[in-house]
């Protein structure tokens, strides 16, 4: 990668913090399985699923504020109870599917709210610092001097990751409806078998 | 999203709605079936009723009570039946899921080989032997009936046979069942199964004392209190009164 020594490259400077946040949310899960595990709590990890299920509906109202569905709440607020809101709702409903491979339909549920978790988590913590980190590169590169096809060829692998992490934020909202089809289905699933009781 | 990335979305989830409609266990069923219940694997409301779950009645169409421990479901004799003595005949309700699971996924939340004792009649759930063997040591082969004094039906141990009636396990007596009840039996016990206790140092303390007879140690003692000493001697001595003042 080619980028000045003072400047430090997109991925120690982004996409590291991001890998780390997300890296927590695997190793809470596999802790808080473990913790499960060895206090024989396994069954509270089956009911996880509700408020997991719960917390990721409450954090939609953002994204309703947001297409202006409704018009009151602070946005600002209203995305941080949405980041937070669906990163805990994942964790709960991570650790409500265990590593217990049984039905399909579930953990296809599951690894499409994987992708849109990580989908979100680029839009919050990627795009946007990336994108100005790359003009700054480009503005760098042109006061030393440099003609134009240097600065590109200079900013090149940068110039690329930002264009895949553009595509990864355009499936944050097709993959939110697979995940809300499968996740329904699911559901439906669970109360026309299950006997609460 | 543009207008081909909904049609393309759609028609994924039409084809994940019809292969839950045709392959139920595969796609909804939490794990695999018992072996003996794999032909209904595709038919979920074989047992299952709308919205409330695996059905008893469902059960019993197979299942008929009065058949269970005795003939198969096909009516056949069973050769090696779980336990002597059919029960199912002696169930308070008809509670099927209350002891049984079957999908692999929902065991794993259930405890296996739980049985509540409560949901057989009185006579019956008093009437122990006639499901659980005696253990093999030379306390119980000694006991016939009677099971309550020392356990209770949630479960067979910790007993709940009140030691310290006959020797407080204090601190001091925080020791191993074998190091007083030798070879199993617990019919008998012995003290000098530690350093503290041999029976030079016993005999020589009790003689000292004018004490000849000194062998059932718990007649006396029983708890590490040597002040605390019941039976002919205490009470000749006054010396659980005494304990009795000190406190």
């Amino acid at each position: 990668m080619t980028t000045s020594p003072t400047a430090g490259s997109l991925w120690r400077q982004h996409i590291l913090p991001f890998t780390l946040l997300l890296g927590l949310l695997a190793a809470a899960t596999l802790a808080g399985d473990f913790v499960l595990h060895r206090l024989n709590l396994v069954w509270v990890g089956r009911y996880l699923g509700i408020p997991g299920t719960l917390l990721i509906i409450g954090s939609l109202v953002y994204s309703l504020r947001k297409r202006k569905y409704i018009s009151s709440g602070n946005p600002k607020t209203l995305l941080t109870l949405h980041e937070v809101g669906t990163w805990l709702g994942s964790l709960m409903v991570l650790l409500h599917a265990g590593v217990h491979f049984n039905a399909i339909l579930p953990w296809l549920a599951t690894v499409a709210m994987g992708i849109n978790v990580i989908s979100g988590m680029v839009g919050k913590l990627l795009l946007g610092r990336s994108r100005q980190h790359v003009l700054g590169q480009r503005e760098h590169f042109q006061l030393r001097g440099l003609s134009r096809p240097e600065v590109e060829q200079a900013v090149f692998w940068d110039a690329v990751t930002l264009d895949a992490m553009t595509k990864w934020r355009k499936v944050h909202i097709p993959i939110f409806v697979v995940f809300a089809a499968l996740a329904s289905g699911h559901i439906v699933s669970i109360f026309l078998f299950w006997g609460w009781r | 999203m543009n207008r081909t990335v909904k049609i393309v979305l759609a028609a994924n989830l039409i084809v994940f709605a019809i292969l839950a409609f045709v392959y139920p266990h595969l796609m909804v069923g939490p794990g695999k079936l018992i072996p003996g219940h794999g032909k209904l694997e595709e038919d979920c409301f074989a047992c299952h009723a709308p919205l409330s779950g695996a059905d008893s009645p469902r059960c019993i169409v197979c299942h008929k009570p009065e058949e269970i421990g005795r003939l198969t479901t096909v009516g056949l004799p069973i050769d090696k039946p779980l336990t002597s003595t059919p029960f199912h005949q002696k169930l308070t309700r008809q509670d099927c899921v209350a002891c049984h699971s079957d999908h692999a996924g929902v065991k794993r939340f259930r405890p296996t080989g739980h049985f509540n004792h409560g949901l057989l009649e009185k006579a019956t759930r008093d009437e122990c032997q006639s499901c659980h063997k005696s253990p093999k040591d030379t306390l119980h082969q000694q006991i016939r009936g009677n099971c309550s004094q020392c356990h209770n039906q949630e479960k067979w141990t910790p007993a709940t046979f009140d030691h310290d009636k006959h020797f407080e396990l204090d601190r001091d007596h925080n020791a191993r069942c074998v190091t007083c009840h030798l070879h199993n039996d617990y019919s008998r016990y012995t003290c000098y199964g530690c350093h503290e206790h041999t029976p030079d140092n016993i005999r020589r303390k009790h003689i000292k004392e004018g004490i000849r007879s000194y062998e059932n140690c718990v007649e006396c003692h029983r708890n590490a209190d040597e002040h605390d000493i019941r039976g002919e001697y205490g009470k000749r001595e006054g010396k659980r009164d005494r304990k009795k003042h000190n406190d």
